[in-house]
């Protein structure tokens, strides 16, 4: 392996990529089946609902995916208490390293808006865009918020043995709105900024190949690399490009999921006049 | 011989139990009773007698209308009907045994025509409940009416665990016919669900109109920029 042909830095471990592409697995099947029981008076509903076997088994796959999307997001604590640099425990969670939120956050949030007005250079990102800890963070509390409520309503009859029955009302609405919310920030926003823009078009392989090419993050993470390179770092981590093929599934994997992401989209914007909210 | 002291260790010595013993005690004097789904839960009495031997008349249990329903939703008005979300202020025929006692033409028409907001339920309108199934054969009873089995005090049993087995007391304070929660007069029908509905669009309204533009402004100025980096995709 000689060096020149190491062209990719590694931003994502096997872990992560496994944790993500469940994620996108789960997420996909839970704003399926759950859109296609929000739209069931709707002939776009019933086809969503008619691929997992109905309305009924819409809501029993539902279920089932939702507690496995539980059992990973405690994995994923649980993963999480592992990777935490307890050494040197509560400054390491405000490193650069870290995705955990930093003041530095709002002021890149606010250089890069300056940039788009073309007030000043590509802001230097670190190892996390302010966007990324967006996404990664509303990910997670989205899990706290559509989980809980999610459980509470598949077992109502039980739930409401230790809560109110009306917080079903309460609980349905919740989860109702945060699953909107969701659905339209990974639809849209995420979906645009990982495939569309230019930079990144026609995918940012990054979650699925684990690396990203070293001219590009040099141009959207300068801080990132300019540490690495530093601290003597940025050798380990160079990587090659995957097989062709790989990149190849990867391609197939990421555009199935942003096609079945802008059908439940669309789908759902051009009917939501027609059901009963 | 070694003498035998008296009274031999009959001073009873009672250990002080660990502060956590105290915290559970009062806990457990905290917390609720066990719930019985197929129950009448009106007074404590647990066991009254069986339908059957009813003679028509029961105790103190049965039937009479509640100041408050057994699980009341907060912020609601107390009063005789704090199930009926639809502002019942004018309401006087919730305690009929035939809620439609005189009114004209009813048998010509559908639930829906005279009700069309109750028929917007998720019973209704997405799993093909009828409301007769909820609401029973003729004469359809007033939800309060002492012996209506919509009465909240056995809706539970009565209705609710016609198919929800095992439903009890709280799980039948749902509200079936829930008011649309953004409606203004929802803050005094259900408060809760106005303020979580709100509160819940607020965050989702708060994220959109940020990272909204925000995402759109960064899509046109990489198109107006020269690509730097990998080609095709990174
Ligand atoms: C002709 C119009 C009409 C039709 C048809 C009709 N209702 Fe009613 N219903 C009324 C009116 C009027 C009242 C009294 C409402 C009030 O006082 O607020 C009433 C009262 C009720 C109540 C009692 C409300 C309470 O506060 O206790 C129930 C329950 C009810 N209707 C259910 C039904 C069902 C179920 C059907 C279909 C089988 C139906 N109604 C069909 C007009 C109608
Ligand atoms: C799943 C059972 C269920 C079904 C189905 C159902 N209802 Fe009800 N209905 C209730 C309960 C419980 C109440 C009293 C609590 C409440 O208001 O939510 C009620 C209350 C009512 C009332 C009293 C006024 C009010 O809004 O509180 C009317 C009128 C009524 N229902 C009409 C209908 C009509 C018309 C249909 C069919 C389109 C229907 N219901 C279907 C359970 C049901
Ligand atoms: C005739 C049968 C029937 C009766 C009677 C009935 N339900 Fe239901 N209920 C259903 C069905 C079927 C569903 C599932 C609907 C779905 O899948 O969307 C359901 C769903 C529900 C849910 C939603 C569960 C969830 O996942 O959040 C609640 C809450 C509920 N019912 C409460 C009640 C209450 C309270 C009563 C009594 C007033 C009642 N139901 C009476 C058939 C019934």
């Amino acid at each position: 392996m000689d060096h020149k042909s190491r062209i990719r830095i590694l931003r994502f471990s096997p872990v992560q990529r496994l944790f993500h592409i469940l994620l996108v697995i789960s997420f996909l099947v839970q704003s399926a089946t759950g859109v296609g029981r929000m739209f069931i008076e709707t002939g776009f509903g019933r086809l969503l609902c008619y691929i997992f076997g109905g309305y009924g088994m819409a809501r029993v796959v539902h279920i089932y995916v939702g507690i496995f999307m539980i059992l990973g997001f405690g994995v994923h604590a649980v993963y999480l208490m592992f990777k935490v640099d307890w050494r040197r425990f509560p400054g390491s969670l405000f490193s650069e390293d870290s995705i955990v939120p930093r003041p530095s956050d709002i002021k890149g949030f606010f250089s890069h808006m300056q940039w788009m007005f073309g007030r000043r250079s590509f802001p230097p990102f670190d190892r996390w865009g302010f966007w990324e800890k967006f996404d990664y963070w509303a990910v997670f509390w989205g899990m706290v918020i559509i989980g809980s409520t999610g459980l509470i309503m598949a077992f109502p009859v039980q739930s409401s043995r230790y809560i109110p029955g009306w917080f079903l009302n309460v609980a349905f609405w919740i989860h109702r709105i945060e699953a909107i919310l969701a659905m339209g920030h990974v639809f849209i926003i995420h979906f645009f900024i990982a495939h569309l823009r230019r930079h990144n078009f026609p995918m940012d392989r990054a979650m699925f190949e684990g690396s990203v090419s070293i001219e590009s993050a040099r141009h959207e993470r300068a801080a990132w690399i300019q540490r690495l390179e530093k601290e003597g770092r940025l050798r380990t981590l160079m990587v090659e490009d995957a097989h062709p093929i790989r990149r190849a599934v990867y391609y197939v994997v990421g555009y199935s999921a942003m096609f079945i992401g802008l059908f439940l989209l669309f789908g759902g914007l051009l009917n939501s006049p027609d059901i009963t909210w | 011989m070694k003498s035998i002291q008296f009274p031999y260790s009959v001073a009873l010595r009672l250990k002080p139990m660990p502060p956590v013993f105290y915290l559970l005690l009062v806990l457990m004097l905290a917390a609720p009773g066990p719930v019985r789904s197929q129950e009448e839960v009106i007074t404590s009495y647990r066991h009254f007698r069986e339908r059957e031997y009813s003679t028509g008349y029961y105790e103190d249990y049965e039937v009479r209308p509640l100041k408050q329903a057994p699980v009341a939703i907060p912020g609601v008005r107390i009063g005789t009907f704090p199930y009926s979300p639809s502002a019942a202020e004018v309401r006087i025929r919730t305690r009929l045994a035939d809620s439609h006692r005189g009114i004209k033409f009813y048998e010509l028409q559908q639930c829906k025509d005279c009700h069309p907001r109750n028929a917007l339920n998720n019973h209704t309108v997405r799993a093909n409940i009828t409301c007769r199934q909820c609401h029973g054969g003729e004469p359809i009873a007033s939800i309060n009416h002492y012996f209506s089995p919509m009465n909240p005090i056995r809706r539970h049993a009565y209705i609710c665990s016609k198919c929800h087995q095992g439903a009890n007391v709280s799980f039948a304070s749902y509200v079936i016919h829930e008011p649309f929660p953004a409606d203004v007069g929802t803050l005094e029908e259900f408060p809760v669900l106005f303020a979580a509905f709100w509160f819940m669009v607020a965050i989702a309204v708060g994220t959109f109109l940020v990272f909204l533009p925000h995402t759109a402004l960064w899509g046109v100025r990489e198109l107006l920029t020269k690509k730097k980096g990998g080609a095709g995709g990174s």
